[in-house]
């Protein structure tokens, strides 16, 4: 009877242990996790949910030349088992103003899938760039009351000469 | 003999320390109450552990 209870208490903390590693299992599996796709140039960049967090700090950045344009593409995964809905809202900011409004559209994602956005930041339409001189903008997603910032840096476009024929 | 015991002390502080490293790096992709409930286990098994050591004459 003793040696059982004393059995009985190293499987009960072996039970504990595979507690835990289940939770850190489904528990980090499950959520909402967006990734970000940015195409510049012929370049494609991949921001990972776990990039955005608070803790690490970090702001993506990526750089084009005024006249070209950036493609995006917005991926929200839902790893709940209830629908996700939320108000996905893009728009450019320059000097704490908004200068263009790219995207407002509500989401409605079944449990277990994912749902797609995408736009296009034309640099055209944004205010042309100097030479010599490089415009700082931030594009801003909103999804719901979260929000991820992206500085595109746009470069001047050298008008080059036309050769005469 | 003293030399198997030298191998168990390795063969746990990597193990802990394996864990522990993994713990540190996965805890930020839970939720509160998984944090939460994650504790309250740790401190469940350390707590089974040391009646099973107690169990055992240690």
């Amino acid at each position: 009877m003793v040696a059982r209870l004393k059995n009985l208490y190293l499987y009960l903390a072996l039970a504990c242990l595979l507690g835990i590693v289940a939770i850190f299992v489904f528990d980090g599996y499950m959520g909402i996790y967006d990734t970000v796709y940015i195409t510049a140039g012929e370049q494609e960049q991949k921001i990972e949910a776990d990039s955005w967090s608070e803790d690490n700090g970090i702001w993506w950045s990526v750089g084009t030349n005024w006249g070209e344009k950036v493609f995006f593409r917005y991926e929200v995964d839902n790893r709940q088992f209830s629908s996700y809905s939320a108000d996905i809202e893009v728009s450019v900011w320059r000097s704490q103003q908004k200068v263009l409004d790219l995207l407002s559209e509500q989401i409605q994602i079944a449990s277990f899938n994912s749902g797609l956005l995408e736009w296009v930041v034309d640099t055209v339409e944004l205010e042309p760039v100097p030479p010599e001189q490089t415009y700082e903008y931030t594009v801003i997603i909103k999804r719901g009351e979260l929000e991820q910032r992206i500085i595109l840096y746009i470069n001047y476009t050298p008008k080059f000469p036309v050769p005469a024929r | 003999m003293r030399l198997v015991y030298i191998l168990y002390g390795f063969g746990i502080l990597f193990s802990v320390a394996g864990i522990g490293y993994l713990a540190a790096e996965y805890v930020r992709y839970l939720s509160e109450a998984g944090k939460l409930i994650s504790l309250l286990l740790t401190v469940a098994m350390f707590a089974f552990l040391g009646k099973y050591f107690e169990g055992l004459g240690w």
